[in-house]
């Protein structure tokens, strides 16, 4: 009975997935232009980035600030950190629907053959791991009382995923990827911008 | 009428081994290539045996069993192109294992609560292609999750071979449970119902392999110059970008 329960799930999550597949054939790709894109970006502070994610930072925090202040201090400093990783995975996306965008036309895109594709892929899936991890700290509020207070370094590596150097790696693709625009394509992003 | 309806997935599978030659599509993916050549040899040979009944019995059961070991095979590649860079973490690598298990084990317990009238090597064929189809719905739920979640373009090959996979398995676990269901009384029915799901399977590899899937382009290797350039261009857009906003 057990089996015919997890075998009927698996048939209608395939089904879910078949329905998904023909809104996606239905819906069409939408034209995105390289000016639709660029302006969607967030800028991340990479220096603020790094030291938020600084072990010698929170120990010095530790250190120097009573257990109290400290919670608190690291409590605003989740909540920055939050903001990055909001945008961090926002503009992973958006570089995603660059990507798509640079090869709009009728032969297949590389695709996760992209250098962009990967390294977006790599930015969310720590941005997705670490958010979890934060928002499970931000919810504990009297918890810290008890237990001792988190360390932002601990995040600097979510899912298995180095975060700072995964999106280096964003950035670096970000750049080849305008480096592959023809002179006037380029032109029209500078004017655009 | 029947022999028709019968050969139909068959010539539409000569048709993409043919496309898949003329974009040397091969290249890109070696084992769904093995499976459609084997597909179409598998068909010539069960023709050829047909009036036969002992050698199409195993030249039946011979190609089933190849089916299965190249059906898992091609979702190990999928999986492979699909999570190329989340195969990297330790967790990544972990995906295609976790749905052979859960594969082998739901097959493992839909056998044991309504066992196969098979004995011998042919039960077991008959299990393993059961998990076959429970991986290829699972690696199908995987890559629309991920087209989801990072916002690609369908238009790539291995999520065509996988909507394909995708589509036939859903159908044909559908058809296998309501078979025990309903007994050989079903059987009719299921055997049209695949042929036609198979056929539209086909389809839609045609459909994805209609059109060569572009190379990534080389790019030379960035000068330390240019590689400055490129920064400081970037710098500039994000320093605009901040004062836009």
């Amino acid at each position: 009975m057990f089996s015919l329960i997890l075998m009927w799930m698996l048939v209608g999550c395939g089904v879910l997935g078949l329905v998904t597949v023909l809104y996606f054939a239905w819906r069409g790709v939408p034209q995105r232009a390289i000016d639709d894109v660029v302006y969607f970006l967030y800028p991340v502070d990479s220096a603020l980035l790094a030291a938020l994610l600084d072990p010698a930072t929170d120990h010095d925090l530790r250190w120097s600030l009573g257990p109290r202040h400290f919670r608190e201090a690291q409590r605003r400093r989740m909540r920055v950190f939050g903001e990055l990783l909001r945008r961090m995975a926002h503009n992973s996306r958006v570089l995603v629907e660059f990507g798509n965008a640079l090869s709009l036309d009728d032969s297949f895109e590389p695709g996760f053959g992209s250098k962009l594709h990967e390294a977006a892929a790599n930015v969310c899936v720590y941005c997705t791991g670490a958010r979890l991890r934060l928002r499970v700290w931000l919810s504990l509020p009297g918890g810290f009382g008890l237990l001792r207070t988190p360390g932002l370094a601990d995040l600097r590596k979510a899912a298995d995923v180095d975060g700072v150097k995964a999106y280096d790696e964003l950035r670096t693709a970000a750049a080849e990827a305008f480096a592959r625009l023809r002179p006037d394509e380029l032109d029209a992003l500078t004017r655009g911008l | 009428m029947t022999l028709l309806l019968w050969s139909i997935p068959h010539w539409l599978l000569a048709v993409l081994l043919c496309l898949m030659l003329r974009n040397r599509a091969y290249k890109a993916c070696p084992w769904f290539f093995a499976y459609v050549g084997f597909g179409v040899a598998a068909d010539v040979a069960r023709l050829v045996t047909h009036n036969h009944p002992h050698p199409y019995f195993a030249t039946y059961w011979i190609t089933e069993a190849g089916y299965d070991v190249l059906g898992i095979l091609v979702m190990y590649e999928l999986i492979r192109m699909v999570l190329r860079n989340l195969i990297r973490t330790w967790w990544g690598r972990l995906i295609f294992p976790a749905a052979l298990l859960v594969g082998a084990l739901l097959s493992g317990a839909r056998a044991h609560a309504a066992p196969p009238q098979f004995s011998g090597i042919l039960y077991y064929i008959v299990v393993g292609e059961i998990a076959v189809r429970c991986v290829q719905v699972l690696v199908f739920v995987v890559t629309v999750a991920i087209v989801l979640i990072f916002g690609l373009r369908w238009r790539q090959y291995p999520f065509g071979i996988a909507t394909g996979f995708g589509l036939y398995s859903v159908i044909a676990l559908l058809m296998t449970m309501k078979f025990s269901d309903f007994g050989t009384s079903f059987k009719f029915l299921w055997g049209r119902t695949l042929i036609v799901a198979y056929s539209f399977a086909v389809l839609i590899w045609i459909w994805f392999f209609s059109a060569p899937q572009k190379p990534d382009p080389e790019l030379p290797a960035l000068t330390p110059e240019a590689w400055k350039e490129y920064q400081a261009m970037l710098d500039q857009y994000l320093k605009f970008l901040r004062r836009f906003r």
